[in-house]
């Protein structure tokens, strides 16, 4: 009974888990990172190498 | 593009995984995408805090879950129907078992509460152990073991999968007398 529960749990998770990723997080992940390289704020350790 | 070793490259790989956590939290597929997109932005805002070499995908969920507890909970009390799933559930007539269990096993996935949906997918569906899923929603690991098997078991029962009837339910007179029988 268990399994059949966790049988049904792991396809209705993985019904979504592979869908595509929405665009909106696509571009919401690279205007992050655009912020980023344009603010040049000081990080604690972590980022190796600054772009310039 | 720059080629650098950044560890925030590996976000985008774990945004499936966090919208169906965030689905499963929500119940409602909108929600759950306004739901990740807070826990985007809070990670990477306090993207230092993260221990590299630690569990990324743990440690998203848990900003995840810490979101939606502190503000979409509050926001959705009145949001009772899943995208229509229940409705959609009741209207369905099932070519075969599977179909049916999917649905069902929708609607009483639905019912329980929010904690007992957090950690039937942390450690059911996600595969997180008691302990990392202990450690992600800030409780101790006995709770989470006892709150999985209450989980497991109400969902059991919502389903009508309890050890004295493991029948194929399909027949209704069959389903209304099981519900007359248990409280639900």
């Amino acid at each position: 009974m268990d399994k059949q529960i966790d049988e049904n749990l792991r396809r209705a998770y993985h019904e979504v888990a592979k869908e595509e990723v929405p665009e909106r997080f696509i571009k919401l992940l690279e205007e992050l990172r655009q912020q980023d390289e344009a603010a040049k704020t000081p990080e604690p350790a972590g980022k190796p190498k600054e772009s310039k | 593009m720059t080629d650098r070793n950044d560890p925030r490259d590996e976000l985008v790989t774990h945004l499936p995984a966090m919208r169906a956590f965030a689905l499963s939290l929500t119940r409602n597929g909108a929600t759950a995408d306004d739901l990740v997109q807070e826990a985007i932005l809070k990670a990477w805002s306090k993207f230092e805090t993260f221990e590299p070499g630690t569990n990324m995908r743990a440690w998203l969920f848990t900003i995840v879950r810490n979101t939606f507890y502190s503000l979409h909970r509050k926001r959705q009390r009145e949001i009772e129907d899943p995208d229509g799933i229940m409705s959609g559930a009741m209207a369905v007539k099932p070519d075969h078992d599977g179909r049916l269990m999917m649905d069902e096993f929708r609607v009483a996935f639905g019912k329980l509460t929010d904690e007992q949906r957090e950690v039937l997918t942390l450690v059911g569906a996600e595969g997180f152990s008691y302990e990392e899923a202990a450690e992600m929603c800030g409780c101790a690991v006995g709770t989470v073991k006892s709150r999985t098997n209450r989980a497991r078991k109400r969902l059991a029962e919502l389903m009508h999968l309890t050890d004295e009837d493991a029948l194929e339910i399909t027949d209704d007179i069959t389903q209304s007398i099981v519900s007359e029988s248990s409280a639900a």
